[in-house]
């Protein structure tokens, strides 16, 4: 391990790795990269948890419900040292089955209620209408948050602070209202695929959160191919929110 | 229903629905219409038209490669001296059918095949499999590109499997699919029903770059990839060009022929195998191997695959985007980086969120994007570090600007489009297009 390099923890990419979301990672890392600060991945698919206290930033993405179901007791087993990174202050990103998964419980259509590694204080119901299209929210901190949803649960993040508004989509609850969560270190969402594309601002403040608490600085902050990318994302999200389309 | 009412509405639904696909022909429109209409009118049509064909119905399914292997195997069936009746290429929902159909029949509904080979969508899978009542089911493949509609791939796996599930006579599937390999075993067992499996060497499935591109699966399955034995198995390769090794009935020593595919590709050269295991199932005694050789030597490249447009007198490839899988395959195809390269996708692929799955490593450069998914496009290739050239929303401007780039000295430029935008590129340059045109 490089002491100098900023570790980023992929969980289970194997399992939970729907419709491109390792690109959260790969954006990650080069966003670091281009910067200056190199960045070490580490996969964890199953068995020992050692190595788990040098991860700077933790990500865990989605799957088909036969994915989640198998990855759940592999997410027990490890919820007490990724319960103990989150109250540390490591910032995690996790998608649509694997934030459920790290929420507190997530209870199938059948009924039956699956225990969650308690790492976000939120609650699961599988169920209702899949929404599957364009997801356009507006962020507090970052304005305009551009995507794609495709889920067929609901969320409850009780009195907890969100991703953002739902402006186009469904988002958390049945009545579109909020989507995700986001609180200090912890960002979940169902918004789904490389997210961290569309909205590098998000990819920043993952990264930024990781810096701060490592003390680790950027060689050069703003390098000029990142700023060619964040422009085309800029575009990006403009044209996914000026006409969302969904199923 | 009485039987005459039957008729009547029959008679109606076939010359309405006729008109109605001339009218739409000139106007250039869908193909669905005319087929819709006529199912409004009769909505048994299409049941009872197709249950009148002697040697029933063979449904192929699959999310890739279902257009090039129904032209394939209605090829090898008419080499074969069998009156064919298929659908065209994309046409395979229930209105698609109706719509080929009604070009075929008599006002009294009755048509003129020995068999009925009908690709199918998967998605529509169990309700046409109630409708067609299939004797035959050929399986291609289920991959990753199915999310946006069906969401997950264990859903297209049940959908297909109750496709399976509706054969009576002969149920094949490809041993190189994680949720084909054994689907036999998962689906209730039927008196009569001949399962048979085609497949490649591992020689050749295995360093296939990214292989077979079958979609992961997580439960547990009762056999691995590629471990059950093919009648039909693809043992060489050699450019646009495949052996296969036959198991015939009755025989000791597997018979090898040469084919020749639409295009490179392991996956071609497995949609050939496909082909000739199921005309193998469904003919058993009275299949001949040279004829399948016969066959495919004389069929077109199908529509929108490794197609060449000549434009101004330069060629233009165009590699298909159907979905993740057909990318993939046909950019490790390409033998060099396209000197020229242009883009277009729009809303037909709504999530692209899977270019981040892919390997563009085919490509040295882009020169045009364009479509509304374009910017994802040009982030993606931005963080790759392939240069982009130009990225214009305009259709009509950013294909202007591209075919206007110097001749290339590989001799052709290559397009990457979307369905949607193919049709749509076609149409300006003035081809005709698919619809009312069909295959073979
Ligand atoms: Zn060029």
């Amino acid at each position: 391990m490089n002491a100098k390099a900023l570790q980023i923890l992929h969980l289970f990419p194997r399992l939970l790795e729907l419709n491109g979301e390792s690109g959260n990672v790969e954006i990650l890392r080069l966003r670091s990269e281009w910067r200056g600060l190199p960045v070490e991945v580490t996969t964890y698919d199953g068995g020992s948890t050692d190595g788990f206290d040098d991860a700077d930033l933790v990500f865990i993405g989605s799957g088909p419900v036969s994915a989640e179901l198998i990855a759940h007791p592999l997410v027990t087993a490890i919820a007490p040292a990724l319960r103990e990174l989150a109250a540390d202050g490591r910032p995690f990103l996790a998608v649509g089955a694997g934030f459920q998964l790290l929420g507190q419980t997530v209870t199938l259509e059948n009924g039956d209620v699956l225990e969650g590694a308690g790492v976000f204080p939120v609650t699961t119901r599988h169920g209702g209408t899949r929404v599957v299209g364009d997801f356009v929210v507006e962020s507090p901190r970052l304005g305009p948050v551009v995507g794609f949803e495709n889920r067929g649960s609901f969320v409850d993040v009780g009195p907890h602070t969100t991703l953002g508004r739902v402006v186009y989509g469904r988002g958390n609850t049945e009545t579109p209202g909020e989507e995700g969560f986001w609180e200090d270190n912890l960002l979940g969402t169902h918004m789904h695929g490389p997210i961290l594309a569309n909205n590098p601002g998000l990819a920043d403040s993952l990264l930024d959160t990781a810096r701060a608490r490592r003390g680790l600085a950027y060689v050069d902050a703003a390098p000029e191919s990142l700023h060619a990318i964040d422009e085309r994302a800029r575009q990006a999200r403009g044209t996914i929110a000026a006409t969302p389309l969904s199923e | 229903m009485a039987p005459r009412l039957s008729t009547a509405r029959t008679a109606a639904a076939v010359l309405v629905g006729r008109a109605v696909r001339v009218a739409a022909r000139l106007r250039g429109g869908g193909s669905a219409i005319p087929g819709n209409i006529a199912l409004k009118i009769d909505p048994g049509f299409l049941e009872r038209t197709i249950a009148r064909i002697p040697d029933g119905v063979v449904a192929v399914s699959g999310s890739n490669g279902k257009s090039t292997t129904t032209n394939m195997l209605a090829a090898i069936m008419r080499r074969h001296g069998l009156k064919v009746f298929t659908n065209p290429s994309g046409g395979n929902l229930p209105q698609g059918i109706a719509s080929a159909l009604l070009s075929e029949v008599s006002t009294g509904g009755r048509l003129d095949s020995d068999i009925a080979i009908l690709e199918v969508d998967e998605g529509y899978g169990t309700k046409l499999a109630e409708l067609l009542k299939p004797r035959t089911v050929l399986l291609l493949n289920i991959q990753i590109d199915q999310l946006n509609r069906y969401h997950e791939p264990d859903r297209v796996a049940a959908m297909l499997g109750r496709v399976a599930a509706s054969s009576t006579e002969g149920l094949i599937l490809n041993r190189e699919d994680n949720f084909l390999v054994d689907l036999d075993t998962r689906i209730p067992g039927r008196p009569g029903r001949a399962v048979s499996f085609f497949g490649g060497v591992p020689s050749l499935v295995e360093p296939a770059g990214h292989g077979v591109a079958s979609a992961d699966r997580f439960e547990e399955s009762a056999a691995a990839p590629g471990s059950r034995p093919a009648t039909v198995e693809v043992i060489a390769l050699d450019g646009p060009r495949a052996t296969l090794s036959i198991e015939l009935p009755g025989q000791d020593a597997r018979t090898e022929i040469t084919v020749k595919l639409p295009s490179r590709g392991l996956h071609y050269a497995l949609d050939a195998a496909g082909a000739a295991a199921t005309a193998l199932s469904v003919l058993g005694d009275r299949f001949r191997p040279e004829l399948v050789t016969e066959a495919l030597d004389t069929l077109e490249t199908v529509y929108g695959r490794g197609e060449l447009l000549v434009v101004d007198g330069e060629q233009i490839e165009i590699i298909m985007m159907k979905n993740p899988a057909s990318l993939q395959l046909n950019l490790d195809s390409l033998e060099s980086a396209p000197e020229q390269v242009f883009l277009a996708v729009d809303e037909g692929t709504p999530d692209p969120s899977w270019i981040y799955d892919i390997d563009f490593s085919a490509l040295d450069h882009v020169d045009g994007i364009t479509g509304s998914k374009a910017w994802q496009f040009a982030v993606r290739f931005g963080y790759l570090g392939i240069p982009v050239g130009e990225v214009e929303l305009d259709v009509r401007r950013a294909l202007k600007a591209f075919l206007a780039l110097p001749a290339p000295a590989t001799g052709h430029k290559v397009m990457i489009l979307n369905y949607e935008q193919m049709m749509l590129i076609r149409k300006i340059l003035g081809f005709k297009e698919l619809e009312g045109g069909g295959v073979a």
